[in-house]
């Protein structure tokens, strides 16, 4: 480690550069030269890239445990060159460098990314060997691993912002890789807009961040973090509101009052809605269940394990800025276990295997954000280790029985179909070890890692709240005064019990996947006719068809079977992780190995000083662990009684009960069709209108009618266009009868200069052909001289608030005259600066250097 | 009145008088002539302002050259040349609109500077006896200003070549190339003259016989 | 009357008059070879007006010069026009400057 040390100094941490850019070589070289490479140097190619990154990520995480020594977080800096240079309108200037660093928090995240990247790169390989766009594919996920680094590792939002909208990117090429079919380019769409709304609350934030603390990279911000406890006034937009005054008078008033909000509360609210579009949260989660239409290690890799933490990975980041605004807290919280009930009801009634994990993801995203806005950020964060671990390893076990699956179906929808598998366990013995591992952990199985981590959020759920910012909870700036949010008593506990409700739900959904998938009959045999074909099957090419199907009857032909050991390797290990990593942060009961709280403390060192426990809730903790305990065992224990002892008719009854409430749940509680409805058909009667103003407006006013309008001219025109030479020298001697009016008419121009102080004026006419001039300077009526002179210059002297008309007549080479006269005004010497200040009447005449000259013009005779 | 007086009055009424045949009679061979009068009416004006080389080339060039090559042209054109009483005079109102409105500007001008108050006549002065002559002239063309000079026989050559190629023109007979491009006609036109004759092959003729080759 | 010929304003003003002529003849007639003709009468007057200002500074011949160019140039213009003209003959089979509308189209 000293030797890394010495070799990359913190502040000039070069090793990053590598960690970030192999990746991005990789997708390069694979992206331009792939199809020519071959499948075997593609994957080596992309392989060893990550595993490269990786390898170097763990060196980095060792150097930077070896230089976190006690209370400060240690961080290693590689700035790569000056992005841009910002000046402010208050003078302030920001310059913001492309500049990446790592800490424990990131470190932690880099390993992860790289770890469950490579595992999921090895898996890809074996899985989509067969695909025609195989060298597309891992030049997605390496430029995927790129942007992820870049997102975790930049030093500043900016550079977040990069690889959070490259990160996007690659979700939206690899949820549309199979873009033939259309539904898969939709579901592509579908989470690139839905994310572009996330991007406008994170772009806020960094506006408002820099506005108010006048930094963007994360030092800066945590030094200027105190500059966002400021009341922002949020309304009236204006002074008042339009059209209040036709309220009585009490409602205007009432409408009219300013309302403030703190200025920390803007920037997490802003924030979160950047997490809730890139996290799936409520409201817009609705494209992550659709992003399943991807292939399936990309929703193991992405839209579970990495992509997606990015928002809690986010809050953590800025955790110091977060823990200043306890109602934005209260809202990341309150959103999180919303979320998280909201998904695992959904999760109930899909058959989808893919559906039922998407849906679960969600779920375990919204205890992440609960976690977070609780203020465990710890917590917050343990969990996404541990779900990044066994959401990708159920994912992988998903892919692996789907992979088996289509021994027999060659249809993706039925392939997934849970109603079609069972039985699974003696066909693939190992998918199904890791698919239990994984089970344990996110049903809160006893020690393992789910148990842990979930546990810790919920008793944090209710114990944890977080401290108002400033004594006093009001915040003063200039005469306003505001009282801050508080964190309510009941709060925690209506947390707590949204939260052990959701456990309750995924121990049951889960366990329901569960025993779908593996124990049972194999129902794949069972196939009745007129089921869907596989679309383009060639037996041929395959060598096991099922073209006469027998309802009812077991068919001959090709038995599912474990998959080739590059898949079953990453789930081994994957498994092995879900099953163990709970220790990193176990804190249970007599249990207490808590090496993650240890080393992330310094990072949350300053929100963590924000965050208060409810007395005595320590003592509550045995109650708490039982209570998981108890969430956990009644979950599975009513789906194992319903769907193994009962074989799903307590279900069946249920559903026959209320079919209605039944599809409702099973259409997704129709959120999309509300979305549909509302959201989009608000947007598209815009379209609408816009469409109508195009076609009447644009193309008919301003085309048609100018076009007309050219079009009628010109034919008049036209006549005008005889293409005879003497017509156009005709037009020739007009114009030359024009020059020739010009050219023996004088003109009169003159320069004038005064001089108000000192009352000197003088005039300097303008020279023309045989000019000769006489004035009047003495304003009685005369000419000073009655011959013309070639006296071009004249100048005369005022008294104070004297006016003096002065004119100027000139003859030109052809005895024509012009006259022109010039009017000078001496003005009151300038006196205000003696008098006293703020006299209304004494207007500063300095300020009107127009008004005092005044300049007529005589007509040209 | 001496005899330059006599000598410059003579000769602008005889310029005047011929640049007024030239615009004014009917007949194309008149206006040739009034051109000449006027040509020789200028050459002697030349003469009166030491100008001897000049009132020469004018002579030279002018009358023997360009007033020759129009008589030529007149001759060759026949009663074509003349004023063509068979055809409708068109733009008639603009022609003499124009006509009238320039002459008012010009009497307009012509006021306006005899009217000028301080009006005065400005007499030549003495000159040098060299002035305009051959030899003064020749020393300027062959000297400071060859240049322009040698300018002026490229732009004569290339006046001459031009009037050849314009006048020699065939607009009746139309060219009886196949190809449509300029380019192809260069490059693909027949290498030998009894090719000519021969139609080249069209693109489908082409095809099929390279369909026929295959 | 004695100063006749030798007032630089007289030269001027005839100069005028044969420029007035030529550009009436240039406008009025239809006849493209009186036209030409036309423009000949008007550099004619132009020499003029250059040699008689020349006359006003002895020992200086760059206005003869310049009028020696203008010769060549109209002896070239008028090469080049009255082919022209012939050209427009056959195309036309007249010379009325009214039938050269082929432009408008």
């Amino acid at each position: 480690m000293q030797a890394i040390l010495a070799l990359f100094p913190a502040r000039d941490y070069t090793l990053l550069s590598l960690i970030v850019l192999l990746p991005l070589l990789g997708a390069a070289v694979n992206g331009v030269f792939g199809k020519r490479l071959g499948k075997e140097a593609v994957s080596l190619l992309a392989l060893s890239v990550i595993f490269i990154s990786f390898v170097l990520s763990v060196l980095t995480f060792f150097a930077l445990g070896h230089a976190q020594q006690g209370e400060t977080a240690a961080r290693f800096y590689w700035k790569g060159w000056e992005w841009f240079h910002l000046t402010q309108q208050n003078g302030n200037s920001t310059t913001l460098n492309v500049a990446f660093s790592v800490d424990a928090l990131s470190g932690t995240m880099a390993l992860i990314v790289t770890g469950v990247g490579f595992l999921i790169h090895l898996y890809s390989v074996s899985y989509m060997a067969e695909d025609p766009g195989f060298h597309r594919f891992l030049t997605y996920l390496n430029l995927f691993i790129f942007s992820m680094l870049v997102l975790i590792l930049g030093d500043s939002l900016p550079v977040l912002f990069v690889g959070w909208e490259g990160v996007g990117l690659c979700s939206y090429l690899l949820i549309g890789f199979w873009f033939e079919t259309e539904s898969n380019a939709a579901a592509g769409k579908k989470a690139f807009v839905t994310n572009r709304i996330g991007d406008f609350g994170l772009l806020v934030a960094m506006g408002l961040l820099l506005y108010y603390t006048g930094a963007l990279d994360w030092s800066g911000i945590e030094g200027g973090a105190k500059n966002l406890l400021t009341p922002v006034q949020v309304w009236p937009l204006g002074t008042h509101v339009p059209a209040a005054s036709l309220l009585p008078a009490g409602a205007e008033h009432w409408v009219n009052m300013p309302r403030y909000v703190s200025a920390a509360t803007l920037v997490g609210l802003a924030l979160f809605l950047g997490c809730a579009g890139k996290s799936a949260q409520l409201p817009l989660y609705v494209w992550l269940p659709d992003a399943m239409a991807g292939p399936t290690p990309v929703s193991a890799l992405i839209h579970a394990a990495t992509m997606v933490t990015a928002g809690v990975y986010l809050l953590c980041r800025l955790s110091f800025v977060m823990v200043l605004s306890p109602a934005a807290m209260a809202v990341v919280a309150f959103t999180g276990a919303l979320t998280a009930l909201f998904a695992a009801s959904i999760a109930f009634a899909q058959h989808d295997i893919k559906k039922v994990l998407a849906y679960s993801t969600v779920s375990q995203l919204g205890y992440m954000f609960l976690g977070v806005g609780v203020g465990a950020f710890t917590a917050g964060f343990f969990h996404v280790i541990t779900h990044a671990f066994f959401k990708a390893c159920m994912f992988l076990g998903a892919g692996s029985v789907i992979h088996a699956m289509h021994a027999r179906i060659h249809d993706t929808d039925a392939s997934q179909d849970m109603r079609n598998m069972g039985g699974l366990r003696k066909y693939m013995p190992i998918t199904f070890w890791t698919f239990a591992a994984s089970w344990a952990a996110i049903v809160g199985f006893p020690l393992s890692s789910g148990f842990f981590s979930k546990d810790e959020i919920l008793f944090k759920a209710y114990s944890s709240f977080v401290n108002s910012p400033v004594p006093g909870n009001t915040l003063t700036d200039g005469g306003i005064s505001m009282e801050l949010f508080t964190w309510p008593t009941w709060l925690g506990s209506a947390l707590y019990a949204m939260g052990l409700l959701t456990a309750v739900m995924t121990a049951f959904y889960m366990t329901r996947l569960f025993i779908g998938i593996f124990f049972g009959e194999f129902k794949g045999w069972k196939i009745v006719k007129g089921f869907k074909e596989a679309q383009g099957h060639d037996e041929a090419d395959h060598g096991h068809g099922h073209a006469h199907h027998d309802p009812g009857v077991r068919l001959e032909g090709p038995t599912p079977h474990e998959s080739p050991w590059q898949m079953v390797l990453p789930l081994a290990i994957l498994g092995a992780l879900a099953a163990f990593s709970g220790f990193f942060n176990a804190n249970a009961g007599p249990i207490h190995i808590t090496p993650l709280d240890s080393w992330l403390e310094p990072v949350f060192a300053k929100a963590s000083g924000a965050v208060s426990l409810v007395a005595e809730s320590e003592s509550k903790e045995p109650l708490f662990l039982g209570l998981a305990f108890a969430a956990f065992a009644v979950g599975s224990g009513v789906a194992y009684w319903v769907y193994a002892i009962q074989k799903g008719k307590p279900a069946q009854s249920l559903v026959n009960a209320a079919p209605g409430f039944h599809s409702l749940v099973f259409d997704k509680w129709r959120v999309d069709e509300f979305y549909d409805e509302y959201v989009i058909g608000a947007v598209d009667s815009l379209a609408e209108f816009f469409t109508w103003a195009d076609k009447w407006i644009v193309d008919f006013i301003l085309t048609r009618v100018s076009s007309f309008l050219i079009a009628a001219s010109g034919t008049a025109l036209r006549f005008m266009q005889t293409g005879r030479v003497q017509t156009y020298a005709a037009v020739m001697v007009l114009g030359l009868g024009g020059v020739g009016y010009f050219f023996v008419t004088p003109r009169v121009e003159a320069e004038t200069k005064s001089n108000d102080a000192s009352g000197a004026y003088s005039l300097s006419a303008a020279q023309g052909l045989g000019y000769s001039y006489r004035w009047d300077l003495n304003n009685d009526g005369k000419w000073d001289t009655e011959k013309f002179s070639s006296q071009t210059r004249a100048s005369l002297k005022l008294a104070v608030k004297e006016n003096r008309t002065v004119r100027l007549e000139v003859k030109n080479a052809f005895g024509r005259t012009a006259t022109r006269s010039f009017d000078f005004a001496r003005p009151q010497p300038d006196l205000s600066g003696a008098l006293s200040r703020g006299s209304p009447d004494q207007v500063p005449l300095r300020r009107m250097p127009n008004l005092r000259q005044l300049v007529k013009q005589g007509a040209a005779k | 009145m001496t005899v330059g007086n006599v000598f410059f009055a003579v000769a602008s009424v005889v310029a005047l008088l011929g640049a007024f045949m030239t615009i004014a009679s009917q007949s194309p061979v008149r206006s040739a002539v009034g051109l000449l009068i006027t040509i020789v009416g200028i050459a002697a004006l030349f003469l009166m302002l030491n100008a001897q080389f000049l009132a020469a080339i004018q002579l030279i060039v002018y009358a023997g050259a360009v007033v020759v090559l129009f008589v030529f042209v007149i001759m060759l054109l026949g009663p074509d040349a003349g004023d063509g009483e068979g055809t409708v005079a068109r733009a008639r109102v603009a022609r003499y609109g124009a006509g009238a409105f320039f002459a008012l500007l010009a009497a307009a001008a012509a006021h306006l500077v005899t009217r000028a108050p301080d009006a005065v006549f400005t007499p030549f002065g003495a000159v040098d006896p060299e002035h305009g002559s051959v030899e003064a002239i020749g020393r300027l063309l062959f000297g400071s200003d060859v240049v322009p000079f040698e300018l002026a026989t490229a732009l004569l050559i290339v006046a001459v070549v031009g009037a050849i190629a314009v006048a020699r023109g065939k607009p009746h007979v139309r060219r009886q190339s196949k190809s449509a491009s300029p380019t192809a006609r260069m490059f693909h036109g027949p290498l030998m003259a009894r090719d000519a004759q021969r139609p080249l092959p069209t693109k489908a003729e082409k095809a099929a016989k390279a369909a026929g080759g295959a | 009357m004695s100063s006749l010929g030798y007032v630089i304003e007289q030269y001027i003003m005839l100069s005028g008059a044969l420029f007035t002529l030529g550009c009436i003849g240039f406008l009025v007639r239809r006849n493209v070879l009186v036209q030409l003709m036309s423009i000949e009468l008007m550099l004619n007057s132009v020499n003029l007006t250059l040699v008689a200002y020349n006359r006003m500074h002895t020992g200086d011949l760059n206005g003869q010069v310049f009028a020696f160019f203008i010769i060549a140039v109209a002896a070239a213009e008028v090469a080049v026009g009255l082919a022209i003209v012939l050209a427009f003959y056959r195309l036309k089979s007249s010379v009325q400057s009214d039938e050269a509308d082929q432009l408008r189209h």
